[in-house]
This record gives C-alpha cells, sequence and structure tokens, in this order.
C-alpha cells in the first residue's frame, strides 16, 4: 500500500492551528493510515487502497480537521459562476476525459510536491497504472477554452514534453521521452493516440503519457486546469473530485467545466456529496454496540459526513471522493472509526459445536508419531521445487504444475513426490552424521485434467535412511512395523524405476491398492545430489492408507 | 553381615575398596602420610594418586591437608645441564684431553670428541672453571693448570643441583650460588599429607577393610554370581560431558502448528480444507476483488503456466457474482460497475490467501451457525530472505451466525492470544478489500515492539449474499502464523522454519506454549 509523505509545517498550515505528536499518533489510525516515521519535519505514513483521497497533506488535513474537531460534517468550496466549457471525443479505447478548474492558487516547493505526489500516487494504485485513469495538473495562463480531448495521428502534431527542450510527435514521445517509453504499452500500436489541445490548437497534454512544458505548473501559477482520463467514467469522477478538492484547499474557488461528451454532457467536477440510506440498527448488528441515531449522526459529522434523519433511517451524505463507500457497510466501519475501536469490547464466542480437526489431519499425525517412535527425524520442505530436481536429477521425464511467473529458478513447480526433497535434504545435513533417519509428511500435486483444477493433490508420507551397510531391508523393516501398527498387511511387487536400483525395489500393494514404492536409491541418482552414502527410501500415498485403514474389519 | 557393634557403636559393612586405594590406606594406617612419600612407594606420580586420594576423602576415610612451601627447583637451562652436562664439566673434558685450546676453537675441539658445546656455553664453562683456579688464560688460550680444582668445583655445583631436583635441601651457600646462575629458582609446592579419619581406624581395628573387583559395566554374570557384593564400583567423573542420545523428533514449526490446531479445536472450530491449485473465483471473485485488483496481477499471484482454466458449473453462483461485481446484485451495494469475465474466473492460480477455503466451506454449508479453521499453506510471489517467503502457512478460521458481531472477531483475537500467552492486543482500523469494518490486531514483540500478528474483519455483504448468506454475520480471520511461530521459536529468519539442515531441526528445543501448561 502506499507510503505517503507529509511535512508537518505544511499539515498544520493547512489544517490551520498547531499539531501535536500525540495528535498525529492517534489520529492516522483512525483512518486507516499507520504512521511508518516522523523524522524532523518529514512524516511518512502508509495509506490504504481504499482512500486514494489521502494520498497527500490536502486530503489528510481535511480528514484530520474532523477527527480533531477543528472542522466537522462536509466540507464546503467555494464555486465560481463562471463556467468553461470542455468537448471530450477521445479514442474509443480510452473514451472518458473530465475536466476541472482551480483559481487563486497559493504554491511553493512543497505545495507542489504534495500535487505530484497525490497524483502519482492515484496513477499507481486506483488508477492502475494509469491503465484506468490518469491525472494532469497545467497552468491555465495561455490556455484557450474550449480545450478539447481529442484523438490524433500519432505523427501529425508537435509539441515540448515536459523535460525536454525539443518538440516531438507524440510517436517521437513513446520512443524517446523516458515516459513515453514507460507508459507506452498504453497506446501502442494504435491508429491514433488521445491528445488534449486548447481553442487555438495548442497541445496541452498527451494522455496518459505526458504534459507539455509550456504548461508547467510552478510556484508562480495560479489558476490550474486539471483533467482526468479514463475508461471508466465513474472512476474519472471520483479521481477528479479527489484532486479538485484537494487543489482548492490551496486555491480560493472551484471553477466548473461543461464537457461535451458522447455520453452526455456534464459539469465537472463533481462537489454535490453522494448518499446512502443507513439504518443505525446495522452499527449493533455488525459492531456489537447499540449507538442510536444522534450519536451514530455526531460520529459520522467527526468524518466528514452529514446525517441527515429519514424516519427511523439516516441519510448519510458523505463527499464525492470517497471511492471507498459501496455499501451501508462502509459506514458501519465509519461510525467504528470515528467510536474508536479500542473502546469496543471484545467478546469470547462460546463454541457453537464440539471442535473437530480434519480426519486427514489426525491420520498423518498419528503416522508422523509412528515414525518419531522409530527415530526419525521430522523435516519439512516447501512444496515448492523445480522440475530438475523433481524429474531430471531423479533419472525422471515427468509433468508438474508450474507457475508462469516464478521468483526463483528453484522454485517454480509444486512438487508430485517428496523423495527429491529428502535428497536434498540429506545432501544438505551431511554434518549430522550417519545413520540418518528422516520423514516428511505433506502434500504433492499431480497434473489431473479430469479434476476440476487440474491437480490431484494427495497427501504422502515418505522416509529416507541414510548410512553405511544401508539396504533395501532397513526400508522394508520400517514399512513392516509401520503397515503392522495400523492393523494392515501389505504385499510387495518388483518394481522397476529409475530413480532405483533394479532389483531392489518395490511397489507396496495395501488392501489390492498401489499405496507407493520403496526402494535403494540409483548410486547414478546419489551423484546427481553429492551424496556418497547409501540410501534407501519409500513414500507411501497416505490417502490409501487411511481408505485401507478405515475399511479394515470391524468398527 | 561382619561388622556393627553393641553399646551404640555404629553398624558397619566391610568396604571394598580397589587395590591401589587399599594400598594407599594400608600405607596411611602404616605411618605414610606424606603424599609424595605414597606415590614413590606406589611408584606412581603424585597427580596420578589424587583422584583416589580424592575418592578416599569423600568416603570419609582420609583427612587430606595441603600445605604451601617454597621450594628451591632447578630452571629449565638447569634441568638441561642435569641431562648433558655442566658447562665447565663439559670444557673440562675437553681441557683434559687437550691440555691447552684456543678458547675460539673450544667448540670444535668439543666436537672432536664427541661433545657438544655452544660458544656461550664454552664461555660460561671457561669462566667457571677460572673462578676455581683450575684454568689459566694465555693470550687467547686457556691453559688447564689444576684439574682436580676443576673436578671439585663440578661436582659441588652438579651435587647441589641434582639435589633439589630430586626435591631435597641444600645449604644457603650453594643455593645461592645457583640462583646467581639462574640454574634453580624459587617455587611454590603445595604438599599434601593425608591421615586416617576416625572411621578409616575403626574399620580397620574391626577388618572390615577388604580390596575389592573394580567394576567399571556391570555384567549380568556379575549379578548373577553375587560377585557385586564384594566389588568397587568404579565411580563416574560428573564433570565429563556425556555423549547425547539419537532420537526421533517433530520438526518444530509442524509440532507448533499442532499446538495451534490443538487449541482451535479446543474453541470449538472445525477445521476446513481446500486445494492449493485454485481457481480466481475462489481466490478471488468469490471475495469482491474487482478483476483489475492490483492483488491479481502477477507481482501478487502465482499463475499456473500456460494460463489453464479449470471447471465450475454453478453458473447460477456465477451470475451472481458477476452481477454484485457489477451493480451490487441485490446486496445494496454499488459494485464495483465493470463488466465482469467469467472466463477470467476459470482461471488457475496458486491459493494466495486460505481464504479461498472460506469461500468453499461457506458455499458447501450455507446459512447456519458454525465456526470453522484451517491451517495450511498459501503461496505470494516474494524473494525468499529472513523475513518474506513465497510460501507460508496462513491460520484462517470464520465464525458464521445471525448474531456473530465485530466484537466477538475482537474476543477471538484477545482469546487466542490468551491462549498462546502473546499478552495484550491492541486493535487498529485495517482495509482488506473483502471485510468490513477491517481490524488489525498487534501484539507486543520482546524486540520488535508492536507487530501485527491478527488481520481480520467482517466479511462484506458483496461477498456471502451471492454464497447464499443472507442475515448472517461472517467474522473472518487470516493469521500468518509463521511470525507467532518464530516468537515462540526464538528464531529471526523465516526460512529456518523451512531448513534442509537436520543437524538445526535435531537441537531445536520443543516449541511447547508455556500457556498450555500452566
Amino acid at each position: 500500500m502506499p507510503v505517503i509523505s507529509v511535512k508537518w509545517w505544511d499539515l498544520e498550515r493547512l489544517m490551520g492551528r498547531e499539531l501535536t505528536r500525540g495528535e498525529i499518533e492517534d489520529s492516522l489510525p483512525r483512518v486507516k493510515c499507520e504512521l511508518e516515521e516522523i523524522e524532523g519535519d518529514e512524516i511518512w505514513y502508509e495509506a490504504t487502497h481504499d482512500r486514494p483521497d489521502l494520498y497527500s497533506a490536502e486530503g489528510l488535513s481535511i480528514a484530520l480537521k474532523g477527527l480533531l474537531g477543528v472542522e466537522e460534517g462536509l466540507p464546503t468550496y467555494r464555486v465560481s459562476g463562471r463556467v468553461v466549457e470542455a468537448f471530450a471525443e477521445g479514442p474509443a479505447y480510452r473514451p472518458y476525459a473530465l475536466f476541472a478548474v482551480v483559481r487563486g492558487v497559493d504554491l511553493d516547493d512543497e505545495a507542489i510536491r504534495q500535487l505530484m505526489q497525490l497524483q502519482e500516487k492515484i496513477h499507481v494504485t486506483y488508477g492502475r497504472d494509469r491503465r484506468k485513469v490518469s491525472i494532469g495538473l497545467y497552468d491555465m495562463r495561455g490556455i484557450k477554452f474550449p480545450v478539447r480531448y481529442t484523438r490524433v495521428s500519432p505523427d501529425s502534431v508537435r509539441f515540448k514534453p515536459l523535460d525536454m527542450d525539443e518538440e516531438m510527435t507524440p510517436s517521437e514521445v513513446l520512443e524517446r521521452h523516458p515516459t513515453g517509453v514507460k507508459y507506452r504499452h498504453l497506446v501502442e500500436g494504435r491508429a491514433e493516440v488521445p491528445l488534449i489541445v486548447d481553442a487555438e490548437g495548442k497541445v496541452v497534454s498527451f494522455p496518459p503519457i505526458i504534459n507539455s512544458e509550456e504548461f508547467r505548473v510552478t510556484e508562480s501559477t495560479t489558476d490550474i486546469l486539471i483533467d482526468v482520463t479514463s475508461t471508466d467514467l465513474e472512476a474519472a469522477r471520483r479521481v477528479l473530485a479527489i484532486v479538485a478538492t484537494a487543489t482548492y484547499v490551496r486555491g480560493k474557488e472551484i471553477g466548473r467545466v461543461l464537457v461535451h461528451g458522447p455520453w452526455g454532457e456534464e459539469e465537472s467536477p463533481r462537489l454535490e456529496p453522494d448518499a446512502i440510506l443507513y439504518d443505525p440498527s446495522l452499527s449493533s448488528r455488525i459492531l456489537g454496540v447499540d449507538l442510536g441515531l444522534e450519536e451514530t449522526a455526531r460520529l459520522l459529522s467527526r468524518m466528514r459526513m452529514e446525517a441527515v434523519p429519514r424516519g427511523s433511517l439516516l441519510e448519510v451524505r458523505f463527499p464525492y471522493y470517497r471511492t471507498d463507500i459501496l455499501h451501508p457497510v462502509d459506514i458501519v466501519e465509519e461510525v467504528a472509526m470515528a467510536y474508536g475501536y479500542d473502546r469496543l469490547s471484545p467478546l469470547i464466542m462460546r463454541p457453537l459445536h464440539p471442535g473437530r480437526e480434519a480426519g486427514i489431519e489426525v491420520f498423518t499425525r498419528s503416522l508422523r508419531e509412528t515414525l518419531v517412535g522409530m527415530g526419525f527425524i521430522e523435516v519439512n520442505n516447501y512444496m515448492f521445487t523445480n522440475t530438475n530436481t523433481l524429474f531430471t536429477k531423479m533419472g525422471l521425464h515427468g509433468k508438474a504444475i508450474e507457475v508462469e511467473n516464478p521468483k526463483h529458478e528453484a522454485y517454480h513447480a509444486l512438487r508430485t513426490w517428496i523423495t527429491p526433497q529428502l535428497l536434498e535434504t540429506l545432501a544438505r545435513s551431511k554434518h549430522a552424521g550417519y545413520p540418518l533417519k528422516i520423514f516428511e509428511a505433506g502434500d504433492v500435486v499431480l497434473p489431473d485434467d479430469r479434476e476440476a483444477n487440474l491437480a490431484r493433490e494427495e497427501r504422502h508420507l515418505a522416509y529416507a535412511v541414510a548410512g553405511r551397510g544401508v539396504t533395501l531391508t532397513d526400508a522394508l523393516a520400517h514399512l513392516r512395523s509401520l503397515v503392522e501398527l495400523y492393523g494392515l498387511k501389505m504385499s510387495l511387487e518388483p518394481l522397476e524405476h529409475p530413480s532405483l536400483i533394479p532389483g531392489r525395489a518395490a511397489r507396496i500393494i495395501i488392501a489390492g491398492e498401489e499405496a507407493g514404492f520403496v526402494g535403494e536409491i540409483h548410486p547414478r541418482v546419489l551423484t546427481e545430489f553429492s551424496l556418497t552414502i547409501p540410501v534407501v527410501v519409500a513414500e507411501i500415498n497416505v490417502d490409501v492408507l487411511r481408505r485401507a485403514f478405515l475399511s479394515r474389519g470391524s468398527r | 553381615m561382619d561388622g556393627g557393634g553393641g553399646n551404640g557403636a555404629p553398624i558397619l559393612e566391610t568396604v571394598y575398596l580397589p587395590p591401589r586405594q587399599k594400598r594407599i590406606v594400608d600405607l596411611v594406617l602404616g605411618g605414610v602420610h606424606d603424599v609424595d612419600a605414597i606415590a614413590d612407594s606406589l611408584g606412581v606420580k603424585r597427580e596420578d594418586l589424587m583422584r583416589d586420594i580424592e575418592e578416599l576423602r569423600a568416603r570419609g576415610l582420609l583427612v587430606v591437608e595441603r600445605r604451601k612451601h617454597a621450594v628451591l627447583s632447578p630452571t629449565e637451562e638447569g634441568r638441561r645441564y642435569l641431562e648433558e652436562g655442566l658447562p665447565e664439566e663439559r670444557v673440562l673434558k675437553v681441557l683434559s684431553e687437550k691440555n691447552s685450546v684456543e678458547r675460539s676453537r673450544l667448540p670444535e675441539e668439543a666436537a672432536r670428541i664427541g661433545v657438544k658445546i655452544s660458544p656461550r656455553e664454552a664461555g660460561i664453562g671457561l669462566a667457571q672453571l677460572a673462578r676455581a683456579g683450575a684454568v689459566r688464560f694465555e693470550g687467547d688460550k686457556a691453559v688447564l693448570v689444576d684439574s682436580s680444582a676443576g673436578e671439585e668445583a663440578v661436582g659441588k655445583v652438579r651435587e647441589a643441583l641434582s639435589r633439589i631436583a630430586a626435591g631435597e635441601t641444600i645449604g644457603e651457600d650453594e643455593a645461592r650460588v645457583l640462583r646467581r646462575r639462574k640454574l634453580a629458582a624459587k617455587r611454590e609446592y603445595t604438599r599434601i599429607e593425608v591421615r586416617p579419619t576416625e572411621l578409616l581406624g575403626f574399620l580397620q581395628e574391626r577388618g572390615l577393610l577388604r580390596e575389592g573387583k573394580v567394576i567399571t559395566i556391570l555384567t549380568p554374570e556379575d549379578i548373577e554370581s553375587g560377585a557385586w557384593r564384594e566389588a568397587y564400583f568404579k565411580p563416574f567423573d560428573l564433570s565429563v560431558e556425556p555423549p547425547r542420545a539419537g532420537y526421533g523428533r517433530k520438526h518444530p514449526y509442524l509440532e507448533f502448528l499442532d499446538w495451534i490446531r490443538e487449541i482451535l479445536v479446543a474453541m470449538g472450530f472445525e477445521e476446513m480444507k481446500g486445494p492449493h491449485v485454485e481457481l480466481e473465483l475462489w481466490n478471488f471473485d468469490a471475495l469482491f476483488q474487482a478483476q483489475d485488483h492490483p492483488a491479481r496481477e502477477i507481482h501478487d499471484t502465482y499463475f499456473v503456466k500456460g494460463r489453464p482454466k479449470g471447471r465450475f458449473d454453478d453458473h447460477e453462483y456465477m451470475e451472481r457474482v458477476s452481477r454484485t461485481h457489477m451493480d451490487g446484485w441485490e446486496t445494496g451495494s454499488r459494485g464495483w460497475g465493470y463488466r465482469w469475465d467469467p472466463e477470467r474466473a476459470l482461471r488457475l492460480v496458486l491459493r494466495t490467501q486460505t481464504t479461498a477455503v472460506s469461500m468453499r466451506t461457506i458455499y458447501e454449508r450455507g446459512p447456519g451457525e458454525y465456526m470453522c479453521f484451517s491451517l495450511d499453506r498459501v503461496f505470494r510471489p516474494e524473494n525468499l530472505d529472513a523475513k518474506h517467503s513465497m510460501e507460508f502457512y496462513q491460520l484462517e478460521g470464520i465464525i458464521v451466525g445471525r448474531r456473530v458481531t465485530f466484537r466477538h472477531l475482537l474476543g477471538f483475537f484477545e482469546e487466542m492470544a490468551r491462549r498462546l500467552g502473546l499478552g495484550e492486543v491492541k486493535v487498529k482500523p485495517a482495509y482488506f478489500p473483502f471485510t468490513e469494518p477491517s481490524v488489525e490486531g498487534f501484539i507486543r514483540h520482546p524486540h520488535l515492539g508492536w507487530i501485527e500478528v491478527f488481520p481480520g474483519g467482517m466479511f462484506r455483504p458483496e461477498v456471502i449474499e451471492p454464497l447464499g448468506l443472507k442475515g448472517y454475520n461472517v467474522a473472518a480471520w487470516g493469521i500468518g502464523v509463521d511470525r507467532i511461530a518464530m516468537t515462540v521459536l526464538g528464531i529471526d529468519d523465516i526460512r529456518l522454519l523451512f531448513t534442509q539442515d537436520v543437524e538445526w531441526i535435531r537441537r531445536q528445543p520443543r516449541p511447547l506454549i508455556k500457556e498450555m501448561l500452566r
């Protein structure tokens, strides 16, 4: 989740009052922000994905004002009577554009840093790395309305992009400008690219890639034009509300833009609050505390909302920038946070029924205890391994479930059997001395198209005995004792297996079902694992053993 | 029983001593008290006797007294001369062969007659002989003038040196000479004297002291024949580190997880199971995680290679999920406002959260009052280091019911922390896409301060209503138990939980949860 940095003094400036360290430490968690560090004037906090409005000092100041009682209820805005016009005629793959104007802003270095941070953090998260939503801020000086969000051939215009001294076409930007290279996948291969131009045809921006240097926002900027382009109209509205109201915190008035788009005409930004009907009994049903209408309304007001009684219900109005309010339960959380989680006393749920472990776990535990009783040491390997270990080193060809995007080559496939990892473990434990007896009980995954998830998962038990003088008899003796302890009988059939020495390997049959194998590891395989000591192994399908045990005569 | 006596005297049994100890007490009772003297008569070194002396003392048969003395003993140089001959002795040997020798050629001349002497030693020898009047220098030559004076001087020094080497005393003058020549030095020496105790005398009087067979390993034959009755059992030296016994054991982490299961079962939870290779449907869509949610991308989720699709036949459920994502369906939610792709939901991933198992459980069990847990592995694309792992265990749980509230979730955290002995739980608001309200529970770690261990929340209506739960609440959590395990096991590298070092596994202390033993 995004980590946001703000300056203590800037936050105080926006709040219009001093802030103590205690207030910061106490308030941030109440809006789900986790304070990471305060270093001198710099405050670092991690904000959540559902609150992009808190990705800068401006938005945070609005929320803190409510929590600290500086200003409660819905934020209000001074809206200018002047309305300018814009046209949205972008390409079909990115059809939406909305605009807003904020006048009379007072910017310094920190203010610009905050607005850039807001833009960047929203791009990365809610904007899905600009794919879904991208934002632009411009110095309005020199921009003639109506502005136009349009589509052009990538070689048809030239403009000077941010941080460049020369004019470029959109194609050149995608090829040579660092930002262009980074985001070119968003428009690459399209016959037409999006462009924002003013009434005189001057290029304002090439969304969602880069702005024009000509309209860069600087400390001398007083009026700002904001655009949001998007693949999702509602997302564009919410984001524009966030950015416009945040910018307004540093300005004097918001100006509306009448946008003519293929979806209709709309005045943007949306400043009217959104609303949801809330039944305060939901608080008691979900939180387990009875708060009543008045108390609920008071708490919501601290969260910068407004609750108006409608019979036994409340109409909760909340700022349009609150992207996270989807359902009345989201209001429950607001109520809970304002009330304070620490004031909700924990209740112990009495058992609703007797507890119960999964049968396979009970059986596995019993097997593990049997092996421990025989002097084996239990090991624990990842299910993740690689096909080289699973097959190649074992002298096999085989298939495993592999992942598309491994982080390490050593871990790209799910194990289909445990034996190879026991050999790895032995190879890494030469200092442990011999004889060494180890085992592991765990899940393996075999590709199987008959299953709904194309994988058959089995519980296996594998053990290995390593040491001078160890032979198949050592593996068989343990196997026989194990099987007999469960009142079962086994039979053995000769097995040819590339990992095992011919004539010293067997298939284990229990209750007529194949239950696994036992054998001496082939010296060729031992050499592959850099082992120079004989190793015998057995690997048993626990599900088969369990079935046999369950169908055993009597009870 | 051949000991004992009337008149209130203690009843004593025969004491069997090993041969050497028997000889020691015999000597002591015979009046030899100095341990050096005892050692001499037994023909062993004093050090070799000390264990026997100590045992006899411990059995109350001897009293041991130690006294420190300053004694003169040969230095290393002195000892060497005792072996090789004093320098003057060797020079004298040369001069008796050849009456006069050029001083600088003395070592060479010595070598010719098989005497080794260094130039320095030659100097010392000549000086000593000159002092005794046995040698005179004529220019560069040394001439033997009085052989017997030389012999006498050599004899005196040699005898003094030999005597102190044997621990005898010598006269003041001789001592001064040896010290000046650095052939002897004062050294502290502890004289040890042993005396019989009353008990020893008593045993001796009654003939209760006997020599016995020494038993190091008790044999069945010794037991059967009764030889043990007249035997001396060689005691063990407890200061010697014993060897370790071999043993089998559970893996400490898996044993810890066994305890966790036990705790959950005791609290009334039923265990649920689900596959590791999972449909995106259960891992994400059912959880109301939008299909363009960043957690569903390659940075956060492992996708099965080849992007195959699994199967799921309940089209009605798929339709409810689709509607919920789009416009909230009948849940009262706004939804995410996008067109949900059923094909995407069928793609296969390695489950990133066992919440997928909770989804399957609620789907199968439907409405009701129940509590379930799962303790299994999940996968996330992380670089494997001390703090991160691409595969780890998650402890997942749900409490389903009409009257289940957020406070029960907080209660679960508190109870869990109590049973694990983790102390106080602090809770803070948090965000998870599928719960509302959401919470993060912190515990105080001895080194790390407050650490997050209990994430959870109430499943959103958008999650549970499509599964058929209307009018029900579900408290849910998904705890990364590794962190708790690391606290209990006292380790700070998560990779150790999956180590391939058997020796490490063998040596780890057992992970008992103290709170369960109280």
